[in-house]
Order: structure tokens, then C-alpha cells, then sequence
């Protein structure tokens, strides 16, 4: 399994994907920077950074954008294969197709964990200018880290329906049309800040971003987090079923 | 020889269209195998079934002496393709796509890379990005692909599609090499008969999704040879007056009064002299025989090749 893994990492190389990464951190470390901006508490001084605030933020603009970048990266890990012909080959190895898959989907894991990963350098590099000053609370920063590991594993529960409509369409559209539109339906639900928004599959991630927030109407655990999670579930496991029955069946033919 | 591949009724249908019917091919090991067949005949579909790429509505695919849906890993390790067309990651370089291939196929030896690379002359080139190489590097690059593992058995569909004249022959060369030097057996598919015809011990003949005749050059050769058909008042003289004044043995009898002579086909005066002046009459001389691209036309029922 290493060697089918370290095979499809290599296959990135010179690819244009650190720049769908870099699109993925980039505004997540500028929106942080939010924070820096001057504040003043409520009894007229200034406030200090809200390191709670900085996650939020980036845990929002993460889970936003998370719904079309990943779901690009996992179409072109998928296709790819198609387009560039290379299919043939890769189902001529003496390897199993499913592990194929599980490499490939190992591999958009590894995106997602590193996208998350780097998003939250400005968060990381405020907390330890901060400590040189104040008094850091770790049981924020590990809220941040929690919020962060759970947004990461959320946001690859949907992967496997990006893969299945790259491996029906065999090229990327099918699998950005999908990202685009959940990123659309993820936005409008971030901002209206309900927790029912959970129940959507691609808003999951933002169940642990809620948590976060501070100064909502509704606050308190999501009453919804137990069936979004059961909806995500199922999503994962039957989107991912087809994938492995389809890699498993799929004929290779000369338009393939 | 031993059987290296063998298939049995192998079928391929799609729906109520039979692309490929009924195809029993037997290759032996050591074998250059010319699969000749015009576009649309049913080859590339037959060696994507070989390779397992589409499944049999019915037949057997033995291969190395087991069915093909035995221990993919084992077969699959002895076998090197190309399929259709060499599939590369163009935003690699050559030395990088072969080491995915290396990887994939969990060989050890990261030097065979090089080795396969300057066996198709792709050495000076092994760092340069696949997106960047010509379509006859893209064909050498996959036959360098196919050479890394070391397999018994080489499929190579159209191996030298987009190859200029020099690059054809080169091919040539090399698949011959490899056959002949490594005991590497090789199946060619082509609609190229002069392709074929250079390279090929074995000839497999697939037109409209049947195999019409596999055959072998030595029997084709015997069956396309030209020769002077003589309709002779006493055969049995004409011969005695071919082997004792002639001096050739080179002749069959193809019936009463009728010989085919297979030698002086270019002084077909001096032999109806000679019989004329030794009491046999002519009644009848003709040069007969088909090239193999008549043979090949009347096998396909005039549809001809390429």
C-alpha cells in the first residue's frame, strides 16, 4: 500500500496543485489577520487578540472554500487518469484497483491535512508572539487544534462523491460543479449561523467552527451535530461503496 | 515450445454487436507474433481483454499455462504492454514515469531504468518533461515502460504508430533483439502488412472480430511462393526432364498433366524449349501465385489492409 501511495504523491509532482493549496490558506491566514486590527473591550480598552476569534475566522473561511477545493484536487487525482490516458497502464498492474482507490483517496486526505495544516500558520505564529506578552490559554488553543483535526476528518467524508462523479465523467468538471455549488450552499449556511446547516453533508465541517463562535443567538451543543454526522456517514460510506464496485467493474475502453 | 498464450473462444460483444467472435490464438514461447488486422477489426479490444482492461462475454485466456483470472499479480508481473496508445504523466519526466512504474510493480533495482531507458535510446532525454517528447518518443518511452520489469511476454498494440521511417526500422530491430537475444515473446498487433511481414515467425489474420488464420510465415511463404504453371502432355517425363536436364527438384505435381515449378521463373522459354525438344508437348504456361497481399485480400473477401 506505501509503495501505491508514495506513487500517487509522486505523481503530483510539478502539478499545479500547491497553487489550489496555497488558494485554500492563503485567504484563511488573511482573514485571521482580521484580528489584528485595533479593538476596544466593552469598558473602553483596548481589547488583545482574541485567539478564539482567530480560529473562528480561519476555521470559517476553511470550511467555506473546503467544499470546491477538495472536491477539485480529488477530480483531478481521478481523472487525471482518464485525460492523460494513463489508465490503461494503471489497471494493468498486478494491483488490486481497490487499493488503487484507497491510495488516491489517501492522497487527497494528505491535501486536505496539510490545506488545513497551513491555514492555520497565522493563528500559530499570533499565539506565539502573544505568549512572549500575556498569558496564553491553552484550553483556546487546543479548542483551535480540536476544531481544526475535526474540520480536517468532516471535510474528507465527502470526497468519496467528488471521486465517483470524476470516475463517471472522467474529467474534473463533473466534480468542480459539484464543489462550486456545495461551496455556494456551505457560504449562504455559514452565514446565516444555524446550527440545523449541519444536516447538509458539506456544512458538517462547520460544526466544530460553530463551536467556536462567540456572541451567536444560538449557542450551546448542536442538537443537529449527531444526525449531520449520521447524514455524513452514510454519505461517506455509500459514496465510497460505489466508487470501489465501479473501479472494480469499470471496463477500460478505448475512449476511456 | 511451450504455450505462453492461448485463448478459446475468446468473445467480446456489446449488446447485440460481436466485436470479437470466437478468437482461438496460440502463441508460443520465443514467438513474434503479427496480429494483422484492419482498424475497427478487433485487436486492441482482444489485447485489452489479454490484459484483463475489459472482461469476456465468453471464452478462456490462458496464460504461462493458467487462466487468465488466476493470480493477477503473478501473470500481470511477467507481462509488458502497450495498450492503444503509451499513457504518460506529462507534467513528469521519463526517469519519474518509470519510477512509478517501478514502484507499482514492486521491482527493487531502481538501475533498470537507465538500462530500459538507453535500450530505446531515451537516455539523454531522461529528464525531460513526457509533455515535451514527440509521439515517436511517447512510443519508445512506452516500450521502455514495458521492458522494465523484465517481462517473458511483450503486447504491444501499433508499437510504432507515429514512428518516422528511421524509427520503424529501429523498432523493428529492437523487437527482434528482444526476441531473439532475451527469448522475449512478442505480439504484435498491426494494420500494417509490411510491418508485419518483417518482423513476424506467426501471423494471426483478425478481420470483422474473427480470427481467419493464424498461420505460420514458413507455411504463408509456401503459400504465396510464385511459380511457372506448366500443363504438359506427359508429366511424368516433364519431370524426369526437369530433375535430369533442368536440374532442379523444385517443382510439385498439382494434378494430371499439371506442375508447378517453383525455380527458373524467369526463363520460362528455355524451359518449354527444352521439354518441346524432348518429345513433351506445352499446352499451356503461366507465372502464378499470389503476393501476400493477394492472399491476405482474398482471405478478407477484397477488403484490403491499412
Amino acid at each position: 500500500m506505501a509503495s501505491v501511495f508514495l506513487a500517487e504523491i509522486m505523481k503530483l509532482k510539478h502539478t499545479k496543485m500547491h497553487w489550489l493549496v496555497l488558494l485554500g490558506i492563503l485567504p484563511a491566514n488573511l482573514v485571521t489577520l482580521f484580528a489584528f486590527m485595533p479593538k476596544i473591550a466593552p469598558d473602553g480598552t483596548p481589547a488583545g487578540i482574541d485567539l478564539q476569534d482567530m480560529f473562528y475566522r480561519q476555521g470559517m473561511t476553511l470550511t467555506i472554500l473546503a467544499p470546491f477545493m477538495f472536491a477539485l484536487m480529488t477530480g483531478y487525482i481521478i481523472s487525471r487518469e482518464y485525460q492523460e490516458r494513463t489508465i490503461n497502464q494503471l489497471f494493468s498492474y498486478p494491483i488490486p484497483r481497490v487499493r488503487i482507490l484507497f491510495a488516491k483517496l489517501a492522497a487527497v486526505f494528505l491535501l486536505i491535512a496539510i490545506t488545513s495544516a497551513l491555514s492555520c500558520v497565522s493563528v500559530t505564529a499570533a499565539g506565539l508572539i502573544m505568549s512572549f506578552n500575556q498569558q496564553i490559554d491553552f484550553a483556546v488553543v487546543w479548542s483551535g487544534i480540536r476544531m481544526n483535526l475535526l474540520a480536517c476528518l468532516l471535510s474528507f467524508g465527502t470526497i468519496p462523491v467528488a471521486a465517483a462523479l470524476s470516475m463517471v465523467g472522467k474529467s474534473v468538471i463533473p466534480s468542480t460543479v459539484l464543489g462550486v455549488l456545495a461551496t455556494i450552499v456551505t457560504l449562504i449556511g455559514e452565514m446565516g449561523h444555524g446550527m440545523d446547516g449541519v444536516l447538509f453533508p458539506w456544512l458538517m465541517p462547520y460544526w466544530p467552527v460553530r463551536d467556536l463562535a462567540q456572541g451567536l443567538a444560538q449557542s450551546g451543543p448542536n442538537p443537529y451535530a449527531a444526525s449531520g454526522a449520521a447524514i455524513l456517514a452514510i454519505t461517506f460510506v455509500v459514496s465510497l461503496l460505489f466508487c470501489i464496485v465501479y473501479y472494480e467493474k469499470a471496463e477500460i475502453h478505448s475512449g476511456s | 515450445m511451450s504455450i505462453i498464450l492461448r485463448t478459446r473462444q475468446l468473445t467480446k460483444r456489446y449488446g447485440a454487436k460481436t466485436v470479437v467472435h470466437d478468437v482461438n490464438m496460440t502463441i508460443g514461447t520465443g514467438d513474434i507474433y503479427g496480429f494483422l488486422g484492419q482498424n475497427g477489426a478487433g485487436k486492441t479490444t482482444t489485447l485489452r481483454m489479454i490484459m484483463g482492461l475489459i472482461r469476456p462475454s465468453a471464452g478462456e485466456i490462458e496464460l504461462f499455462g493458467h487462466a487468465r483470472h488466476g493470480d493477477k499479480r503473478k501473470t500481470m508481473e511477467r507481462i509488458g504492454a502497450i495498450i492503444e496508445y503509451p499513457g504518460f504523466y506529462l507534467n513528469l519526466n521519463a526517469a519519474d514515469n518509470l519510477e512509478i512504474h517501478r514502484r507499482l510493480m514492486g521491482m527493487g533495482n531502481k538501475e533498470s531504468i537507465d538500462d530500459a531507458l538507453a535500450t530505446v535510446g531515451l537516455l539523454d532525454a531522461k529528464n525531460q518533461a513526457v509533455k515535451n517528447y514527440s509521439l515517436g518518443m511517447k512510443q519508445r518511452l512506452g516500450i521502455a515502460r514495458a521492458l522494465l520489469h523484465h517481462p517473458e511476454l511483450l503486447l504491444l498494440d501499433e508499437p510504432t504508430n507515429g514512428l518516422d521511417p528511421g524509427g520503424i526500422k529501429e523498432m523493428r530491430q529492437l523487437f527482434l533483439k528482444l526476441a531473439r537475444k532475451r527469448g522475449i515473446t512478442v505480439l504484435i498487433s498491426s494494420h500494417l502488412l509490411s510491418e508485419v511481414e518483417q518482423l513476424a515467425n506467426k501471423i494471426g489474420i483478425i478481420h470483422k472480430g474473427q480470427l481467419l488464420e493464424e498461420i505460420d510465415c514458413e507455411t504463408l511463404q509456401k503459400k504465396t511462393r510464385h511459380y511457372l504453371n506448366l500443363k504438359v502432355t506427359d508429366e511424368k517425363k516433364a519431370a524426369y526432364i526437369l530433375e535430369h536436364m533442368l536440374g532442379t527438384t523444385d517443382y510439385v505435381a498439382a494434378g494430371p498433366g499439371v506442375l508447378r515449378l517453383y525455380e527458373h521463373l524467369e526463363q520460362p522459354d528455355q524451359v518449354s524449349s527444352l521439354l518441346a525438344s524432348n518429345g513433351v508437348g506445352v499446352k499451356e504456361m503461366a507465372l502464378s501465385g499470389d503476393s501476400l497481399e493477394d492472399y491476405f485480400l482474398k482471405l478478407t473477401g477484397g477488403e484490403g489492409f491499412g
